[in-house]
This record gives C-alpha cells, sequence and structure tokens, in this order.
C-alpha cells in the first residue's frame, strides 16, 4: 500500500536578520542590516505508512514544526518533495485539507467566549458533514475524550487540559485520515497528558489513522509512538524503533532498588554510581556490560528487598545523541 | 490579596520619593532602548502624526471656506486650538494610552496583580510605566502649530500670556489624565468592557473646536456634561488673549479637584478589587 | 464515510448560516465593547453636524440648509456603519501572530469568514442606528424622509455595493501584512483620506473643485456619499443614478480583481517565509 506521508529530501531555509543587543547594536541594525541564512529543516527524508504513530523529537527549533507546516501546506520546501495522503500539500486544495487535521498546541480553534458546542457545528458546516455522520462523531469523541460536562460552559472557563481535548474533539469531527499535532501536550498537567495519549491510541485504533506529533516531552513517545524521528538543528538524525535507539545509545543500565534494613549509600557506593537514595529506595547505575554480574554481586552481599534492571531515562538517552550531535563524534 | 500600604512615616517619605524618581528614570531607560530597535516607528509615527494633522488643518479650510468665524473664532485661532488639541494629544499617546490604556485588559486577565506587589504606589507605576516616547514629538509638532498660527495672527503673546498658558495646559493635562483614571478604574466594575480607551477618544473628539462653535444641545453636552472642550480651549484662549483671569483660575481648580476626586476613586477600585478576590 | 456530503449550494448556505450564527453569538458577548464603538462610529457625525449648523445659522450653506445637513450626517452614521471595514486590522493579526495557519489548513477560503462576520455585525449596529434615526425623527422635523420605497430600495442597493467595495478594499489593505508590518498605517492613512473624499466630514459638493475632481476618480465617494445621496434624495436624475451605478459597480469589481491578485501572491509568499 503506498505510503500516507512520503518526505523526500524536505529543506527549508529562511533569511534572518542579525542584530546585536545593546544600544550599540540596535542603532548599527538601523544603519546597515544584516542577513543570515538559516537552514530550518535540511535534507530531511522519511516515509510513514497509514496507521502509524510517529514522534517528531527534538529541541526547542530544531526544525519539527517547521515540517510539519510543509507537510500540511502552509509552507512550501525550498527544495525536496512532500506527499500526503497522495496529494502535494501545498497544491491539494480542499479535498486535500478535508483528509487532513491539524492541531497547534499554543493556537486554537475554538471559539473562546462560546461553549465547544458552538465550535463543533461550525466545524461541522465548514467541512459538510451530514447531520447524521456528525452526531455519530461527535457522541463518540464526547465519550473517548470524556467532555460530558463541558460543552455547555464558554472555552475561557476551561482548563488547559479541558480545552486541549475539545480542540482535538473539533478537528477531527470530519474524521481525517491523518492527524498533525504539534506539541498536544504542552503545559497540560500528568493527568490531561495521559488522557490525551490514550484516546489517540485509541482514536487510531478505531479508525486506522495516521498520526504525526510533535513533542519534547518523552512520556508522549514512550506511551504513544512506535515510533521516532529525531531532529535536531535541521538534520534528522535517527528514524526508527525507539527500543532500538536506546539498546544503541545507552551505555549503562540503572539497577533500581528496594533495600533491606541497615544499608548506608556508602554501602552501594561500592558497587557502581548511586543515583537515587531515599531509603529504602536506591538508584545505582552500572555500565551495561556489567549490569548482571553487578547485580549478583549485589544481591550476595547486601540485604535487597527488590531489584530490577532498567534502561536509564530516555532524556538522558537522546540527549547524549543530540550532545554527540553537537560536538560531532560518534555515539 | 490586598495591596501592600505605600510606607506613610516622616522618615520613609523622602526613600518613597527617591524611589518613585527612580523607577521613572528606569521606565524612561527601558522605553527608549526597546524603541530605537524598530528602524522604521520613529519615522512613521512622525509622519502618522503630520498626516493627521493635516487632515485637521484640512477639515478647519473646508469650514472656513464657507463661513468667517467659528463660533466667534476666526481661522489661525481656530489652528491655535488644533495645536494645543495636538499637544494634549501627545501627551496622551505617549503616556496615558501605553499605560492606563492597558489597565483593562490586566483587570481582566489578573496581570493587574503582579502590578499590585510591586513596592510601588500603583497609581504611578501604572500610569507612567510605559511610554511612547515617539509621540512626545506631537507634543511639539502642535506647540509649533499653535506659535505658527499665532505668527500669521500677528500676535505675540506677552510673557503673562505664555505663563498663563503653560498653567493652564498643565490644568488641562491633568483634567484630562483625570478623566483617564476615572475611566479606567471602571475597568475594575466593568470588567467585560475592553475598550474603554476608545469611549475616551470618541468623546474627546470634541475638544478639536473651541467650545462656542457648537449650536446649544451640543454644547451642552461638551461643555456641562462630558467637559472636554474645555480642555483645548482655555489654554488657547490664553495665547490668543481671550482668557479672562476667572477662567484661569477656575480652570486649575477644577484640575486641582479633579485630581483628588481621581484619586479616590483609585483607592475605591482597588478596594473593590482586592476584596472581590482580583 | 458514510451519507453522502452535502453538495455544493446547499453546503453553503449551511456555512454561511453557521459562520454568520457563531459571529452573532460572539457580538452578543462583547455587546458592551460594540456599543462603544458605535458611540465612537456616532460622535465624528455628529460634531460635523454640530459645526456645519452653527455655520449654517446665517443662511443656507451652498444650498444646503440646517435640515439639509442634519439630514445628510444622518445618512452618513447609518451607511458608515453598514458599510464599515474594520478586517484590515485583524487580518493583520491573525497573519504576524499565527492565527492564520489553522484557517489555512481548513478546507475552505477564510474571507468566508470575515463576510459573515460583517453581516452579522452589521445587521446588528444598523439596526440599532435605524431605531435611534426613527425616534429622532419622530421629536425632530429636520431628520424626516419622505416615504419613498422605489428610492429607499435603490438605497439599499447602493448600501450593499458600497459595503462590499469597502470590504474588498479593507480586506486587501490587511492582507499587505503578508508584506509589511505597516498594513494598518496604510488603513489608517485610506481612512483620513476617506474623511474628505468620501463625504464623512461634509457632502462632496462643499468640498474645493479640484478634491471632488481627484474624489471622482477614486471609489471613496462611492462607498459613502453615493448612497447616502441616494437615501436622502440628492440624487435626482436618471443620468445621476446611472453614473454612480456604474461607479460602484466599476469600483467593485476592480477590488475584487485586486483580492483575487493579492490572495494569491501573498499566500506563495507567506508559504515561502512563513508565519
Amino acid at each position: 500500500m503506498a505510503a500516507t506521508i512520503v518526505a523526500e529530501r524536505l529543506t527549508k531555509t529562511y533569511q534572518v536578520k542579525v542584530r546585536e543587543a545593546g544600544l550599540r547594536g540596535a542603532l548599527a541594525a538601523l544603519v546597515r542590516p544584516r542577513y543570515r541564512e538559516v537552514r530550518a529543516v535540511d535534507n530531511v527524508t522519511f516515509t510513514i505508512d497509514r496507521g502509524e504513530i510517529v514522534a517528531f523529537l527534538g529541541p526547542n527549533g530544531a526544525g519539527k514544526t517547521t515540517t510539519l507546516k510543509m507537510l500540511t501546506g502552509l509552507l512550501y520546501p525550498t527544495a525536496g518533495r512532500a506527499a500526503v495522503a497522495g496529494h502535494e500539500p501545498w497544491t491539494g486544495g480542499a479535498p486535500f485539507k478535508q483528509r487532513i487535521a491539524l492541531v497547534l498546541g499554543n493556537k486554537q480553534q475554538l471559539l473562546w467566549d462560546l461553549p465547544p458546542e458552538e465550535t463543533f457545528q461550525l466545524n461541522r458546516a465548514i467541512y459538510a458533514i451530514p447531520v447524521a455522520d456528525y452526531r455519530d462523531r461527535r457522541d463518540e469523541l464526547v465519550t473517548l475524550l470524556g467532555l460530558g460536562d463541558l460543552l455547555d460552559k464558554p472555552v475561557r472557563q476551561l482548563s488547559l487540559g479541558e480545552r486541549m481535548k475539545c480542540e482535538l474533539a473539533a478537528s477531527l469531527l470530519h474524521r481525517p485520515e491523518i492527524l498533525f499535532l504539534d506539541e498536544p501536550t504542552l503545559g497540560l498537567d500528568v493527568n490531561a497528558q495521559e488522557a490525551i495519549r490514550g484516546f489517540l491510541r485509541a482514536y487510531r485504533d478505531r479508525h486506522d489513522a495516521t498520526i504525526l506529533l510533535t513533542s519534547h516531552y518523552m512520556a508522549d513517545v514512550t506511551a504513544l509512538a512506535s515510533r521516532v524521528l529525531i531532529i535536531n538543528q535541521g538534520r534528522l538524525l535517527y528514524d526508527g524503533a525507539l527500543d532500538a535507539l536506546v539498546a544503541r545509545s545507552a551505555r549503562t543500565k540503572r539497577l533500581e532498588l528496594v533495600l533491606g534494613d541497615g544499608v548506608t549509600e556508602d554501602a552501594l557506593a561500592r558497587f557502581g554510581d548511586v543515583r537515587y537514595f531515599r531509603f529504602p529506595n536506591a538508584t545505582v547505575e552500572v555500565p551495561r556490560e556489567e549490569a548482571a554480574a553487578a547485580s549478583a554481586r549485589l544481591l550476595a552481599s547486601v540485604p535487597v528487598a527488590d531489584l530490577s534492571i532498567q534502561d536509564p531515562p530516555i532524556e538522558d538517552v537522546i540527549r547524549r545523541a543530540f550532545e554527540v550531535d553537537t560536538a560531532g563524534g560518534e555515539p | 490579596m490586598s495591596a501592600p500600604a505605600t510606607p506613610r512615616s516622616a522618615a520613609s517619605r523622602p526613600l518613597v520619593r527617591r524611589r518613585a524618581a527612580a523607577m521613572l528614570r528606569a521606565l524612561w531607560q527601558v522605553n527608549v532602548v526597546e524603541e530605537l530597535q524598530y528602524r522604521g516607528n520613529f519615522v512613521a509615527s512622525v509622519l502618522g502624526t503630520l498626516f493627521w494633522m493635516a487632515m485637521a488643518l484640512l477639515t478647519v479650510a473646508l469650514f472656513f471656506r464657507h463661513t468667517t468665524r467659528l463660533g466667534g473664532w476666526d481661522y489661525w485661532e481656530v489652528v491655535v486650538l488644533l495645536g494645543v488639541f495636538n499637544a494634549l494629544t501627545g501627551i496622551i499617546e505617549a503616556v496615558l494610552r501605553p499605560g492606563l490604556g492597558r489597565l483593562a485588559g490586566e483587570v481582566r486577565s489578573g496581570a493587574l496583580d503582579l502590578v499590585l506587589t510591586r513596592p510601588v504606589d500603583a497609581q504611578l507605576y501604572i500610569s507612567f510605566r510605559r511610554l511612547d516616547i515617539w509621540r512626545f514629538v506631537d507634543v511639539v509638532l502642535g506647540l509649533a502649530l499653535a506659535g505658527y498660527a499665532l505668527v500669521r495672527l500677528d500676535r505675540l503673546p506677552s510673557a503673562f500670556d505664555v505663563v498663563a498658558f503653560l498653567v493652564t495646559l498643565g490644568a488641562a493635562a491633568l483634567v484630562v489624565y483625570a478623566m483617564w483614571v476615572a475611566l479606567m478604574s471602571l475597568a475594575f466594575w466593568f470588567v467585560s468592557v475592553e475598550n474603554l480607551s476608545v469611549l475616551f477618544d470618541a468623546v474627546y473628539e470634541a475638544a478639536r473646536y473651541p467650545v462656542s462653535a457648537y449650536p446649544g444641545a451640543l454644547r451642552f453636552l461638551f461643555v456641562y456634561l462630558i467637559p472636554v472642550a474645555w480642555t483645548t480651549t482655555i489654554p488657547a484662549s490664553a495665547l490668543t488673549g481671550r482668557l479672562g483671569p476667572a477662567t484661569a483660575v477656575g480652570a486649575v481648580a477644577v484640575a486641582a479637584a479633579a485630581l483628588a476626586a481621581t484619586r479616590l476613586l483609585w483607592r475605591a477600585a482597588l478596594r473593590q478589587y482586592t476584596s472581590a478576590g482580583g | 464515510m458514510s451519507g453522502a456530503r452535502p453538495a455544493g449550494g446547499s453546503a453553503w448556505r449551511e456555512r454561511y448560516a453557521a459562520l454568520i450564527r457563531a459571529a452573532w453569538l460572539v457580538d452578543l458577548q462583547y455587546r458592551a465593547a460594540i456599543a462603544i464603538w458605535l458611540l465612537w462610529g456616532v460622535m465624528e457625525p455628529l460634531i460635523a453636524l454640530g459645526i456645519w449648523w452653527s455655520i449654517a445659522s446665517g443662511g443656507d450653506v451652498e444650498g444646503f440648509s440646517r435640515s439639509d445637513f442634519a439630514r445628510y450626517f444622518f445618512g452618513v452614521t447609518l451607511v458608515n456603519q453598514l458599510t464599515l471595514a474594520w478586517d484590515a486590522y485583524y487580518i493583520d493579526r491573525w497573519i504576524r501572530e499565527g492565527e492564520m495557519n489553522y484557517r489555512l489548513a481548513r478546507p475552505i477560503n477564510p474571507v468566508h469568514e470575515s463576510i459573515a462576520d460583517n453581516l452579522a455585525y452589521k445587521a446588528r449596529s444598523a439596526t440599532l442606528i435605524l431605531a435611534v434615526w426613527l425616534v429622532a425623527a419622530a421629536v425632530w422635523p429636520a431628520v424626516r424622509m419622505p416615504v419613498d420605497p422605489g428610492r429607499w430600495a435603490l438605497a439599499a442597493l447602493a448600501v450593499v455595493l458600497a459595503a462590499g467595495i469597502r470590504f474588498l478594499n479593507g480586506y486587501v489593505t490587511g492582507l499587505l501584512g503578508f508584506w509589511t508590518t505597516r498594513a494598518t498605517a496604510l488603513m489608517e492613512l485610506q481612512f483620513g483620506l476617506s474623511l474628505f473624499l468620501s463625504g464623512r466630514i461634509a457632502p462632496l459638493t462643499l468640498l474645493p473643485p479640484a478634491v471632488q475632481t481627484v474624489a471622482g476618480v477614486l471609489w471613496f465617494p462611492y462607498v459613502l456619499a453615493f448612497p447616502v445621496d441616494v437615501l436622502t434624495g440628492a440624487v435626482t436624475t436618471p443620468a445621476a443614478y446611472v453614473r454612480g451605478f456604474a461607479g460602484q459597480v466599476v469600483w467593485l469589481v476592480a477590488w475584487w480583481a485586486a483580492y483575487r491578485l493579492v490572495w494569491s501572491r501573498g499566500l506563495r509568499h507567506y508559504g515561502a517565509v512563513g508565519g
């Protein structure tokens, strides 16, 4: 089956004005403005098949949102090409836009002073959804997202998490095949984040939708995405399953311990790097190859109630991937 | 949360004054540095002011195509008044709108709380925290226009006239300031109205022309009900020699009373704000 | 998906119904702020009327009596509310603050939202002005107008055309925000010029002949002065009607063409440099 999203050597460059800080710099910029070329997206290539949930990870300014905008037709590439659901996003027009949804984390389409229901009705008309379909889909989304008692309150009275859920519902009434989500869980509390992740998974399962989301929350990735695209300074660093990335670049393992009586931090220090100690819990970091041996030694010498071997947090893994990139060394 | 009380003991009053002066100095510096970064702003601002002054002059010229006197004032006298109008609106745009103008939005969003926690007088801070410095050029242009019109009138104001002008102009500025504070404090009670400053603009248009130019019913409206027209008519009268001493003294008295009244209103508004939970 | 999507015409009817309804409800929330804007729109013609009334106290001004002025400026108030174009300001804001993005990702052109917004707002504010005019006419004979359905129908047509021209003109000015940060300044410039050239400050015949000529070759008279004159009965000959309506049609087409051009070029520019 043809891939739903195809990006081939996508590139986007901008000319940016250069200005120094302070009064002197301000005056200098007045007299003689200078420009520099910024490569926001640099030769990015990937394909995404129907039904995949893919996460675009990277620090701020890495080029995630720019790539997303190129895939939805808001920007056109300086070089390279993209195809989404068989359309070229830039020229796709109304038929293309009927098949996608774009949700931007910080800019909402919900009508601020009115209840979310009004925005739903508006979208029903804009996307020309038949009334019967609209009711079914709205009910489904309301149930999946738990919006029941929110629909009558003006949007400005809702919390950030509630607004995001309503925003998602409003964006999916036309049942798009492809969802583009830019930082969907930004600024939300843990409950709301989990609710949204659960919803997106359920939505994909039910409707075989393709979801591409950008994020800098690792939890979005571990909970949702089967596949990760790591982008930094416009370049694609990694494209594949998350587990493989961890296995490839994680040099250490962490021993998560629940200790028995009388064990001190010093007692643990001879086994490895004590990352955390708050009796009875502790975490000791050891080189990957020695994990099994170190565990055996620990269990033999120290009273341990529970021990498990874990990968280091994803943040560390990816931070190392970025650091490696900027330093130019080998992972 | 309650607003911190300004220290009132005699020992700390000079400290309060010094702090206020330092704050104003710092605000000035920040605003100037910030504005210089935007290359077009100065030019655009001056061009804008010149454009609107030209439009206003053409309007007066149009009226005078069909009459020789407007409310007993002849053409160049009306132009003097126009200059005064520009000077006053320059002060409004430079000082009042950037500061007080934001108040309504901050009351609604709760950002006002941030202001109230600062160790300075809230009214002073909000009034002068942000300056649109380019608009001070409007004041200069307005006064220049008035000066030019006086030359065309062949009337050089005496030293006394100039002093009377400065005093009444100051009084007018204070009255306008008081009107702004009064209007903006409505934001504390009517939270959903966002464009209170537009209300001022709408009504202040009447100050473009001398009080006597308005016929009966309108004169009652602009002179007694919403006394905006006096703020330009009185200072302009000082320059053109129409000002009587009684009016001048009255103007100063009104300004002082207005200032005192708005201080009371402000206090009441703050009480309302903090007691309502902000 | 199940169920047939509503076809062309009925889909658009539903879209406009929904857009107008949404705009109407939002306006309801902002009725206090809108009342203030209305007041601002009334003050200007009121002050102008006051001055002309005062000038005309000594006798007619080139054929305009005090009641003529009163009728003219009431007409200006009404027609101005019906043709007001503020779109440049929010479109410029949309472009600069990223609120264009989700609108561009939807399958309809953002212009429809603006048109619906105009319709909802003007229906409400014009009704208010009309009500005030009726009340004023009850107590003030000067502003009364003879009942003439034929002329009122023509006036309505002129107002619709005028609103169209002014809307497109304002929308195009707002779209210049794709290229410049000074789009709103351009709108202010036009606003200043229209003070004279549209007849906001005085009936056009009171302007210096040179200015009247300049106005005649631009669209300004056709967005205010002409519809007001039709309404107050100042247009008397069939030739004058033809000239007026022809001018309106020409400028409507011209600004519509400008809109198409600026929109397509603007999108291309936006796609190049982003928002």
